[in-house]
């Protein structure tokens, strides 16, 4: 039953991300969960100095007003014309500079690092089961990530023609009346809560791994963002359900596995991709050439 | 633009999909190897390597012992491999540090709580001899107090005779034994450090593992970093504890197994160009023991080793 709860889990995280990942890959703005894995750092700070405690209630509370706070300021910036790598370097690199400084100022002594309180592993979900009247109803994480992902595709759903238009031509976008502004902020605040609650759940490498990995194989496969999305789902499920076997077999990390799988299934699409592929295309400069010499 | 993906391809995609579908759905069966090879005795997983060595020496031939963390890891940054489920799911117990020592990983031990029995083993050690050094934190290096060691070697001995009263004069005996011994190493470490100079008696390290060796044995605890291994260190900390070594005459400073030497190293540097020559006196354990099957092995080798490299840099 672990294993099962498991692939789940790692499948629940890789559907969260993998949506959202598209809309960042295609505003190129794919690091902004890597921001967000660093910058909520001064929010667990502030909330262990305030409640007195390690629990993880208070820690993913404090990351998440941070995780939102975080978004907000990239997105600001890159409004007002900071262009979007550099206004999310600046961003994650001074409020993860923030917590730092409050750590030695403050909590010295105590063990306050992101891997210590706010990381989880996703090895452990199976047992941290959340009980309604002494019944056992699965995982925490299952729940927590479940929610996200309702959350994530209703809004996705609703919206999907706007987010679609703000993505590939903001311009076009408020010329024809649509909110730009908003939707870039709604998509990450979507972000936001997606990668927060997984980082709680199972750890930082994992969910900026399938942030961004099966998003990028996906549109070296096509060029329309519904199928990219799908792609990028299929790819981000079979990333996590092979990455747990091979965690199994060599008795490795599973998150660390998931990901190399995500990793060697984009390298296997840059290769063999049948539109932008390296070696397909070699091979068909090849066939045409050979061709145009008879 | 180009309609949709090629067929061959979704071919391709939906053969992999079936396969994890069809891998997953067989996850479910098979795989029921324990991770304990030994039937008929009680499985006990546990964290750290100290906690394992006193659960084998109190359990003797009646326990088998998994411990997750090997020689030489930090627990508090330990990252879990799949072969871990098994090993705490297969256990008859699970001990652990308790008091944060295992970061996250403390939540989901207080959790199991109501499948299995999970203890941690400074749960009997009163308040007020635990270090606090926040609201609401305490220092988790309890081990460097062989008398809180003997509390928790004690709350092991009541552990296995809880879940195995068959045995309960064997555990008994061995525990007694053993408690013996640790009261011998608590006298040599009392008479040893002694024996350094009050005013030299300042040990200088990396890590603030030490807090309660300082305190149990009198000797003047000085760290560079925090209680975390991650957390960085200011310059303040780096130029105020050379200016205290050269002031003081400081002969050593320290450096641990589990923290990288580089952190030390700037401070002796330091020391050298005020004039003042400190050495670095020789490697301390501090979260993590020995190899296995050496004397610095067990907790007691462990022990032994600290203070005679200390007092031999000190004196």
């Amino acid at each position: 039953m672990s294993g099962f709860w498991i692939m789940l889990t790692g499948a629940l995280v890789a559907s969260c991300c993998g949506i959202l990942g598209c809309f960042l890959i295609l505003r190129r703005m794919a690091l902004v969960g890597d921001a967000i894995s660093h910058s909520v750092l001064p929010g667990i700070v502030i909330a262990f100095l305030i409640s007195g405690s390690r629990d993880s209630f208070f820690m993913l509370f404090g990351a998440a007003i941070i995780g939102f706070v975080t978004v907000f300021l990239i997105q600001m910036f890159q409004n007002s014309g900071v262009q979007s790598d550099a206004s999310i370097g600046v961003v994650f690199t001074s409020l993860f500079a923030v917590g730092v400084l409050l750590v030695s100022l403050n909590a010295k002594h105590v063990d306050l690092d992101l891997d210590c309180v706010l990381y989880g592993e996703i090895a452990y979900v199976q047992w941290n089961q959340i009980s309604v009247a002494g019944m056992e109803i699965g995982p925490k994480a299952v729940w927590l990530l479940g929610i996200t992902l309702f959350i994530i595709v209703a809004i996705i759903a609703l919206f999907y023609k706007q987010f679609k238009l703000c993505a590939f031509d903001p311009a076009l976008a408020a010329a024809i009346g649509i909110p730009v502004a908003l939707f870039h902020y709604v998509l990450m605040g979507l972000v936001s809560m997606a990668t927060v609650s997984s980082f709680e759940s199972v750890g930082a490498i994992l969910v900026v791994g399938l942030l961004i990995v099966p998003p990028a194989t996906a549109y070296l496969l096509t060029d329309r963002l519904g199928m990219m999305i799908v792609l990028s789902l299929i790819i981000g499920v079979i990333s996590s359900v092979a990455g747990y076997y091979t965690a199994a077999a060599l008795d490795a990390s599973i998150a660390g596995c998931m990901v190399c799988v995500a990793g060697v299934l984009f390298l296997f699409a840059f290769l063999f991709s049948p539109t932008h592929g390296l070696v397909t295309r070699k091979l068909r400069q090849r066939t045409t050439a050979t061709r145009e010499a008879y | 633009m180009k309609k949709g993906i090629p067929s061959s391809i979704k071919r391709f995609i939906w053969t992999l999909v079936f396969l994890t579908v069809t891998m997953s759905a067989l996850a479910g069966c098979g795989n029921s190897q324990s991770a304990f090879t030994e039937e008929g005795k009680l499985h006990v997983t546990t964290t750290i390597g100290m906690i394992s060595d006193v659960v084998k020496e109190v359990g003797g031939v009646n326990v088998e012992v998994i411990g997750l963390m090997g020689a030489g890891v930090d627990p508090h940054l330990y990252k879990a491999s799949q072969g871990d489920i098994a090993k705490l799911d297969d256990a008859d117990i699970i001990l652990y540090g308790g008091l944060h020592l295992e970061g996250k990983m403390t939540e989901i031990f207080e959790k199991m709580v109501k499948k299995k029995t999970v203890v941690p083993v400074t749960k009997n050690i009163p308040e007020q001899q635990l270090r606090r050094v926040a609201d609401g934190a305490h220092d988790p290096h309890v081990w460097f107090d062989v008398k809180l060691w003997m509390s928790a070697t004690e709350t092991i001995r009541d552990t296995l005779i809880e879940e195995d009263p068959d045995h309960q004069a064997d555990y008994q005996a061995r525990a007694e034994a053993y408690l013996a011994k640790l009261e011998e190493l608590d006298r040599y470490a009392k008479e040893l450090i002694a024996t350094i100079p009050k005013e030299g008696r300042v040990m200088v390290t990396a890590h603030d593992a030490f807090g309660y060796f300082g305190e149990a044995y009198d000797i003047e605890v000085v760290g560079l970093q925090g209680i975390s291994t991650a957390a960085e260190y200011g310059s303040k900390d780096v130029t105020g504890l050379r200016d205290m070594l050269v002031d003081r005459r400081i002969k050593a400073v320290f450096v641990e197994s589990s923290v990288p030497k580089k952190s030390i190293e700037a401070v002796i540097e330091g020391a050298k160009k005020k004039g003042h020559d400190v050495v670095i006196g020789g490697e301390l354990f501090s979260d993590a023991m020995g190899k296995a099957g050496t004397v610095e092995g067990t907790y007691i080798g462990m022990v032994k080793h600290n203070v005679d490299t200390i007092v031999g840099a000190l004196k």
